[in-house]
């Protein structure tokens, strides 16, 4: 079905647009993520097509990038020294704008001079040696030589990255007769909610040629929803509701073991 | 099967839980303790997030403690006189202690803190238990009946705002049980425990109350004070889960009822030796956590959300 779809586009786009050389279209399963009781993360399908115009060779290497980029949160990432033989967290340092999801996925590797040059790339700073550190971050706490704020910076994609919330892949992009592809993208459970970007590029001979972009919503619903924002809003009532929920549950389950005791 | 818990924000599988309550609830019911302090590092084991773990342990202590006050009420074992001196010490220290708690927060310090505290907690619970259940065993082998003493007096007596303490035929000053109330409230709201550990042994060797009575008013006063605290996490720290909160409750007051009639079948000391054990080895795995260089020296926690 989807298949189908994404064919009809690529001839409906080929039609309208003949003066262009290469089009690109890109669609997804779903334009909003629910986070209800039974969310448990998700697979988001990204598909689309890029069209070529067969009279053109088809020499030059083309590439597509996914990116998806989430909403933007300030995160604290603290280090842990040993004191005395214990563990103990100690330096701090607070990081602005960090998107709590990040995916980049292409079809071929990318080079770091190509991700520099287009501002692609999250993971990429980690390699690159100029780091505009004052768009990073507020506090640096007590972190001041430039080894130690690298260190602190590989760390927060290192963390994310372990919690499945940054991803930079160049194998999960499917290329389906030359000219379809799609890709599952994991959206893990710890995700945020908010609004999501996809931005698409289609990449011709190491230069963006088109570029695509849709959001998607990550959204609280039903219960989930009902409770979050109710703790929220109403934190006195929530915490009265917890404690009658607690002394019903409590108190009948002391009077039907009683009663079945006496049988 | 997994559920997604609203505050804690991530989703854990549900029979996991339902298991990890009922085990608490049944290990409370077998030996009348409330089992937060079994409760609040199991969840944290589990990836719950500490603060999560504290307030909503706090609010399933309500439920249990509920559970077992009724028998004891029925029964004319609460001293509700005492319970209330207690409770006036146990509010301003839970009001201490949520601070302490939300500014421990605030600095990122708050993980390795409750660490500590239920290192040393489950230490100090864990061999006295070994050491009391093993004294038993030995003395049962032994044929010798332990002589107890009906009643203490020490310095709790000589202290001055005396009242009268009816039901426990206490007749001692005001003081002393404040301030054992207060100390139980810090340790209720940092800790999430209801403190029953610490109280009994308290009222019985500080304040000399009867043995009968004991049991009864704590889990009385464990009632208000971990309510009191659910309120508190949930205004201040916006911490408590409700639904995570209502599968450990569901669960707990099962296991506990389990728990309670499987105590009347099988003989305390071994069981006690073997939860004993258990808790020595959530405080060796705590200490393993804090003393053992982690494969990952640093952590991250969200802020806020910029819009």
């Amino acid at each position: 079905m989807i298949r189908q779809l994404i064919i009809l586009f690529y001839i409906f786009i080929g039609v309208l647009m003949p003066s262009v050389s290469i089009a690109l279209v890109i669609g997804s399963d779903q334009e909003e993520i629910y986070i209800d009781a039974n969310f448990s993360g998700e697979e988001l399908l990204v598909f689309g097509a890029f069209y070529s115009d067969p009279s053109q060779s088809r020499d030059s290497k083309s590439d597509i990038l996914i990116e998806v980029v989430g909403p933007l949160e300030d995160v604290a990432l603290r280090k842990k020294d040993s004191y005395f033989g214990f563990w103990l967290n100690s330096k701090s340092v607070t990081f602005r704008d960090v998107p709590g999801f990040y995916y980049l996925s292409s079809t071929s590797e990318l080079t770091n001079e190509f991700l520099t040059n287009n501002q692609i790339g999250l993971l990429e700073k980690e390699r690159s040696e100029m780091i505009d550190w004052s768009s990073l971050t507020t506090d640096w706490g007590s972190v001041v030589n430039e080894k130690e704020k690298k260190e602190f910076y590989n760390a927060l994609i290192r963390t994310k990255q372990n919690d499945s919330l940054f991803k930079q892949v160049s194998d999960e992009i499917e290329i389906i007769d030359g000219n379809l592809f799609r890709s599952y993208i994991d959206i893990p459970n710890t995700v945020p909610v908010g609004e999501y970007n996809v931005n698409l590029h289609l990449i011709i001979d190491n230069e963006v040629s088109q570029e695509y972009s849709y959001n998607f919503m990550v959204t609280r619903v039903g219960i989930e929803e009902a409770i979050y924002s109710f703790s929220k809003n109403y934190p006195f009532f929530y915490g009265l509701i917890s404690l009658v929920i607690a002394i019903v549950i409590g108190w009948s389950g002391a009077e039907i073991f009683k009663r079945f005791r006496k049988v | 099967m997994s559920i997604y818990l609203p505050i804690a924000e991530l989703s854990v599988n549900i029979f996991l839980l339902l298991s990890l309550g009922g085990v608490v609830g049944f290990l409370s019911g077998m030996f009348g303790l409330g089992g937060g302090f079994l409760m609040t590092p199991l969840l944290i084991f589990i990836g719950i997030p500490t603060n999560v773990a504290v307030a909503t342990s706090a609010n399933q202590i309500v439920a249990s403690s509920i559970s077992g006050t009724l028998g004891h009420w029925r029964q004319g074992l609460v001293d509700f006189k005492m319970g209330g001196v207690l409770l006036i010490g146990a509010f301003f220290g839970s009001i201490l202690g949520v601070w302490i708690f939300s500014k421990l927060v605030a600095i990122g310090q708050i993980d390795t803190v409750i660490s500590i505290l239920y290192f040393a907690l489950l230490t100090g619970i864990g061999l006295s238990m070994l050491i009391e259940s093993s004294k038993v065993i030995r003395d049962r082998i032994r044929r010798k009946s332990v002589k107890q003493k009906i009643h203490y007096h020490n310095w709790a007596h000589r202290l001055p705002f005396k009242i009268r303490f009816y039901k426990s035929k206490l007749y001692i000053s005001v003081i002393p049980p404040i301030i054992i109330g207060f100390v139980i409230g810090i340790l209720s709201a940092t800790m999430g425990i209801g403190g029953a550990f610490i109280l009994i042994p308290a009222m019985i060797y500080f304040l000399g109350m009867p043995t009968s009575k004991v049991i009864g008013t704590s889990l009385f006063q464990i009632i208000f004070i971990t309510a009191l605290v659910t309120i508190l996490h949930a205004t201040t720290t916006f911490a408590v889960d409700a639904v995570l909160a209502f599968f450990l409750i569901l669960s707990s007051v099962i296991g506990a009822q389990i728990g309670v009639l499987a105590a009347n079948k099988l003989r305390g000391e071994e069981i006690r030796a073997l939860l004993a054990i258990i808790v020595l080895g959530v405080a060796t795995k705590i200490a393993l956590d804090l003393l053992v260089e982690p494969n990952e020296i640093f952590n991250l926690s969200v802020i806020r959300l910029v819009f």
